[in-house]
């Protein structure tokens, strides 16, 4: 336990979806363009129910989203 | 910077300054309780005054940010400042309460309340800090 942290595919994803900026993903899940730039680079990792968030508005499923990486 | 990073700086330096300059001028002059009493009050109306003017300046700059709501990762972060600081804060009233009244008395031991709340108020603010600035995965 301890080791490892999500990576996520939020940068590029938002890049295919019209490249949508990081303050409408965020005004879309409720929370601020900080806290998406945070995610971004895994400075903060989202509850379960932001992160479903991300990925319905994305359009993506989870894992396509989000990942865990053991390193 | 999120906009609750950049209150919580504002009230960080605000306190130490404010608290810095209290605790230096009640170890470096003779003070009758009196005018302990009025420094004190005068040092936390100065720090008031400047946190509510300062982040009134930046909310009008940044009207947008201010007005939102908290989000999970501003509440996330203000629940690990609070839970780090009530230990130090436990410290602080343990010591204040059980061990100093053995050879302290009086104003020392309010002074070293008000030290035990400054320093918790500090670690909390700067936990938050840290926090935003460095990442905090929770």
């Amino acid at each position: 336990m301890g080791k490892g942290h999500i990576r996520n595919q939020m940068r590029t994803l938002r890049f295919l979806a019209g490249e949508m900026t990081q303050s409408e993903l965020g005004a879309k899940i409720g929370v601020t363009r900080q806290t998406i730039a945070a995610i971004e680079q895994g400075k903060y990792s989202p509850t379960l129910e932001a992160a479903f968030r991300i990925a319905k508005v994305l359009g993506k499923s989870l894992d396509e989203v989000f990942q865990w990486d053991d390193a | 910077m999120a906009w609750r990073e950049k209150t919580a700086w504002i009230t960080l330096v605000a306190m130490v300054i404010a608290y810095g300059a209290y605790f230096i001028l009640i170890n470096t002059a003779v003070l009758t309780p009196v005018s302990m009493l009025g420094l004190f009050g005068a040092v936390t109306v100065l720090q008031v005054i400047a946190i509510v003017a300062v982040t009134a300046v930046l909310a009008a700059l940044s009207s947008d940010e201010a007005r939102a709501k908290a989000d999970e990762r501003d509440r996330a972060v203000a629940r690990r400042g609070a839970s780090i600081a009530y230990f130090v804060l436990m410290v602080g009233v343990i010591t204040v309460g059980v061990i100093m009244p053995f050879h302290d008395v009086g104003w020392r031991l309010t002074n070293a309340a008000l030290f035990a709340l400054v320093i918790a108020e500090t670690v909390r603010h700067l936990i938050i800090v840290v926090s935003y600035r460095r990442g905090w995965r929770g």
